[in-house]
């Protein structure tokens, strides 16, 4: 039995990073990487109740959407998709440095990945001042009538979903930035490497997924007709 | 010996990562025809397709997910359990939406064919409409109406009584 057991962990069983409950580091990957697609489940059941509601939104009060969309910026909303996008090919790059146990490429890739972040929440920053000067907020702060912007129908409710949806959207892109100043810091001490780089996947997963949610985002609130 | 398992299969090699590694050349094929959709989404939202056009830009939108998701995210190469997973929350999103969309669009109608609110509209038809809001329900207005005696009326709502008592005068039955 011990002599299975020793042979099951071959050279796994000097790696520092694998965890006592595990048999090798392929396994341990294979877990936490389920484990990430679980928690993508959630996140796309979480949006698709906000998307839900744009739906509704747009099925009960078309003219009212189609008015409202109008105030919102094609450009912003046109860079921040071309930004998002090129961040998830560099996400993809990084993942795939770490596959080929490349250090300086998953730093090089992190850091592009984490810019196109930075400028997508810059541009964000530019579009929400733009929103609140006008006094396009949602529901009862809403108050671009009062800016000489005249919105037939409930703008106070498009534009609620609106902040729902890019805020909450938002909120993840920070977050993401958070989490890949974590695995720069890990990179930075040689943490990864081909046979250690789960952390950097799922990272990338979480990435795509953000990217995946503006793809859809992107459309519906900005180019409706 | 024993076995080694990664997700239900025995792995042969159990040292090894079983990992499928894209050559870089098809990263940059697939961010290339993601940029060229999206400027086709861009496109199409400037001409006048009517109703068709949110097909068109969900049908572009979907074609974008599925190159992130089956090359960028490698779920083309992985396990198959993880598509499973990923179907099935799409199965699962799918049914949220029809059933909830389908039940705004089909209610109204619902509601004529079985008659739901005939009472509603005997009511109205004698010109005795029922009455909607808070002075529906008569212990909440007796209430409110109590709280605002205790203030000596609603004109003294604002004024030298401060916010707090505002709040309480803005329940006043009347005002809805």
């Amino acid at each position: 039995m011990s002599q299975a057991h020793d042979h099951a962990h071959g050279d796994d069983d000097h790696n520092p990073f694998l965890a006592h409950h595990f048999d090798t580091m392929g396994q341990q990957a294979g877990a936490a990487k389920l484990g990430m697609w679980l928690f993508l489940a959630t996140e796309i059941l979480m949006f698709s109740g906000l998307f839900l509601a744009y739906f509704i939104t747009r099925m009960f009060y078309p003219e009212m959407v189609l008015e409202a969309h109008e105030h919102l910026s094609k450009i912003h909303g046109g860079v921040n998709t071309i930004v998002l996008l090129t961040s998830s090919y560099t996400m993809a790059m990084c993942v795939r440095s770490a596959q080929t146990s490349n250090t300086a490429g998953i730093k090089r890739w992190l850091l592009l990945t984490m810019g196109c972040g930075g400028i997508f929440m810059f541009v964000k920053y530019l579009e929400y001042s733009a929103k609140f000067e006008h006094g396009m907020l949602p529901g009862k702060y809403y108050s671009a009538h009062l800016h000489g912007y005249e919105i037939d129908g409930l703008p106070h409710i498009f534009f609620g979903v609106y902040f729902m949806m890019t805020g909450l959207h938002g909120f993840h892109v920070l977050i993401g930035l958070a989490v890949m100043t974590w695995i720069y810091i890990r990179a930075n001490r040689g943490d990864f490497s081909a046979s250690n780089y789960a952390a950097v996947e799922n990272t990338g997963l979480y990435w795509h997924l953000v990217d995946l949610v503006w793809i859809f985002l992107f459309p519906l609130l900005y180019l409706v007709k | 010996m024993s076995k080694v398992y990664l997700n239900g299969q025995v792995v042969a090699h159990p040292h090894e990562v079983h990992e499928h590694l894209s050559p870089v050349s098809l990263y940059n094929k697939i961010i290339a025809v993601l940029f060229v959709l999206t400027g086709l989404t861009y496109a199409v939202s400037f001409m006048d397709l009517g109703s068709a056009s949110l097909m068109v830009a969900m049908f572009v939108a979907f074609v974008k997910a599925a190159l992130v998701v089956a090359y960028f995210m490698h779920l083309k190469y992985d396990d198959r359990y993880h598509l499973f997973v990923f179907a099935g929350t799409i199965i699962f999103v799918g049914i949220f939406f029809g059933f909830t969309l389908y039940d705004m669009k089909a209610r109204d109608r619902l509601n004529d064919e079985q008659e739901t609110f005939l009472r509603v509209r005997d009511l109205e038809a004698t010109g005795n409409p029922l009455k909607v809001g808070v002075d529906n329900v008569p212990e909440r207005a007796d209430k409110i109406r109590k709280e605002v005696e205790a203030h000596g009326g609603p004109e003294h709502g604002g004024g030298e009584h401060g916010g707090d008592h505002k709040a309480a005068a803005d329940h006043v039955p009347a005002k809805h």
